[in-house]
């Protein structure tokens, strides 16, 4: 029995011990100072958005809403590995130990995060729904109590197979929340409430625990939910640091494979045919693309000084270049394209070829969004510094990568 | 010049000082297929990747059709295919795009390409897989994929390492008959296997490799000579040359 639980601690050592390294990383990045910066004017803003803010706005309603999803959302985090579908199924009767750290361990989290988001909303609160600060305060110990009875009943949820019943079980526990929410932000008297908890604990001795005996767990989606947590994490660390085991999926984008056809059939044209496919299938280089460009062009209609647009249609350029550039190394651990029978210096070519296309393509949108917020001649100037940008970077700096290496 | 490759007192491995083959010689001729054969961590794999130039070796050398991989990388790469024993598949391409991708680095005309695929689909019964992502393929389709694009550029010499994992036993066939065809024309082959009945079958000569030197080496009757066991099989043979080794 300790053993499982010696197991389990070790599993939570360990995450945190990663995660830990990307928080790091993540405050070192300057987030921590932009948060500061976001707070100092966020705080500002409130007030004057609460003043605004009409009087007739359902604020309890609003409350329930939000504080529903929060309870229901969310599941119990077991740390469990794909290893453990063949290693621990023998002594899943023996588990109860590690799932009552993994219950405990997942409340604590998510009444982090309960607080933080009533945190957040605690001035419209005040303002709307009551100003005592007791009241929040008794809410929050409230709903981390009704968090504690979602994580419990959904966790013997997740040992029905069928995939319908499962989500009817959600969706019934949505249910049951928006009551208990709503009876908690109109300020319900304390025997309903009571009522309320009462019922809800019945409830899960009665009907829940059964499942307990009669399924078992249901390990695949125990290690599928461990997953998604872990990348959800991932993809956050991943907007400030490079997370190098973030698997990024490949998105197939069907709609994208007329470009393809650019690409005539040859063997000098291996690299410019596989490069496309990477570019728009993989590790989101086009997302990436098409976020720079359309950020770039509304940073281009907004901003009102000459010099600042010709400076951000320069940065825009080059930052998508940079990331265009990347794509040198995608294939680094791919052997059979090592095996192929194809000078080294068509790679380059490829590479070339496809960050000469997007980059036109980027200018062109560049100097159209100019043209119709600033006029011809500013549409001609963004264009040509903008082309300029990527001439650089296809002529000569993509040239010294690829010598270099 | 009668062999297509030409293994020559090859030492190798990854680390000077460790080396994993020592002073290993053997040839492929056209319309041979050979079976190398060897436990786990004996140096199959290693011998391969120094035919496929992915390392060069301490000493020796190798040459296909007479030329070594210095010589000319793209010639020498031009005439072999390699089917690995893990499928190396990109995750953001199509089945068909594989082949064609093979077939433009390998420099196929299109129209061969288009027919010589349409076949190999059909063959294999991959047709209605045929714009599907490997994503959506079991590890048996996976294994289909390499074969076919092995199949696909007609090279002299084949090098399989372990080409029947995870394939079903229709696949099996499929692949076996086309390596008797492709020997029958002409060309050369080296398959590493485990499963010796299979290997016994249809491989001319085999060579046995153990803690990176070749133990034995010759057709089955010659090895039988060799071993001085008259009459047994290729399991048999095998599981008595490594035998002292396993009381240690």
């Amino acid at each position: 029995m300790s053993n499982v639980i010696k197991l389990w601690e070790k599993r939570r050592g360990d995450y945190w011990t990663m995660a830990v390294k990307y928080l790091r990383l993540i405050g070192n990045s300057g987030f921590l100072f932009t948060i500061y910066l976001l707070f100092v004017f966020g705080s500002y803003y409130y007030g004057q958005f609460l003043q605004w803010l009409p009087e007739t706005f359902p604020s309890v309603l609003f409350f329930t809403l939000v504080f529903t999803w929060l309870s229901t959302r969310g599941r119990v985090r077991t740390f469990m590995k794909q290893g453990d579908l063949i290693f621990l199924t023998p002594i899943e009767g023996k588990l109860g130990g590690y799932i009552r750290s993994s219950i405990k361990y997942s409340w604590m989290m998510e009444t982090f995060w309960l607080s933080l988001s009533l945190l957040l909303l605690a001035p419209l609160f005040f303002d709307r729904i009551n100003e005592a600060g007791s009241s929040l305060i008794v809410i929050l110990i409230l709903l981390s109590t009704l968090k504690l009875w979602n994580l419990a009943t959904s966790f013997q949820e997740q040992r029905i197979l069928d995939k319908t019943q499962y989500l009817n079980h959600t969706f019934m526990r949505f249910g049951l929340n928006a009551v208990a929410v709503y009876a908690l932000f109109s300020h319900q008297s304390i025997w309903l409430i009571g009522a309320i908890g009462i019922l809800f604990t019945i409830f899960y001795i009665g009907y829940y625990r059964k499942f307990a005996r009669m399924y078992s767990l249901k390990w695949e989606r125990l290690v599928e939910i461990e997953n998604q947590t872990v990348m959800t994490f991932y993809r956050i660390a991943n907007s400030f640091t490079d997370v190098p085991s973030l698997k990024s999926k490949v998105k197939f984008r069907r709609w994208l494979n007329p470009v393809y056809k650019m690409v005539g059939f040859n063997s000098d044209k291996v690299y410019h045919y596989i490069f496309a496919r990477s570019f728009m299938r993989s590790n989101d280089y086009f997302g990436i693309f098409i976020r720079l460009t359309f950020i770039g062009g509304l940073f281009l209609s907004i901003v009102e000084i000459d010099w600042g647009r010709w400076f951000i249609a320069v940065l825009f350029a080059y930052m998508t270049a940079l990331q265009i550039e990347t794509l040198k190394n995608h294939y680094d651990t791919s052997q059979m394209i090592e095996l192929y029978p194809v000078k080294t210096d068509n790679k380059f070519k490829g590479h070339q070829f496809w960050m000469a296309v997007l980059g036109t393509l980027q200018s062109v949108v560049f100097s159209i969004v100019a043209v119709i917020s600033y006029g011809l001649m500013d549409g001609f100037i963004i264009l040509i510094l903008s082309l300029g940008v990527y001439v650089y970077q296809v002529q000569v700096r993509l040239l010294k990568k690829y010598e270099t290496s | 010049m009668t062999e297509l490759l030409n293994v020559r007192n090859i030492s190798g491995g990854y680390q000077k000082s460790k080396p994993v083959l020592h002073d290993v010689s053997f040839t492929v001729k056209p319309g041979e297929m050979v079976g190398l054969i060897g436990l786990n961590g004996a140096g199959k794999s290693t011998t391969i990747k120094h035919i496929l130039g992915l390392m060069e070796p301490h000493d020796g050398e190798v040459r296909l059709l007479g030329k070594t991989m210095a010589e000319d990388k793209n010639d020498y790469r031009q005439n072999l295919a390699y089917i690995p024993e893990t499928p190396l598949l990109y995750d953001e391409m199509t089945l068909w795009e594989h082949l064609e991708l093979t077939a433009m680095a390998y420099g196929l005309s299109e129209t061969d390409f288009k027919e010589r695929a349409d076949n190999l689909l059909k063959e294999f019964r991959m047709t209605k897989m045929t714009h599907w992502f490997p994503s959506h393929f079991s590890k048996g389709m996976r294994q289909k994929v390499m074969i076919m694009s092995a199949f696909l550029i007609k090279p002299s010499i084949y090098i399989a390492d372990e080409p029947f994992v995870g394939l079903d036993p229709i696949g099996i066939k499929s692949f076996l008959d086309r390596m008797i065809t492709l020997r029958e024309e002409g060309c050369g082959i080296l398959m590493s296997t485990h499963i010796l009945a299979t290997a016994e079958k249809y491989c001319d000569r085999f060579l046995f490799l153990h803690q990176g030197k070749i133990i034995l080496q010759g057709t089955l009757a010659e090895l039988q000579e060799q071993a001085n066991m008259p009459g047994s099989d290729l399991d048999d043979i095998y599981v008595e040359v490594t035998k002292e080794d396993r009381h240690v």
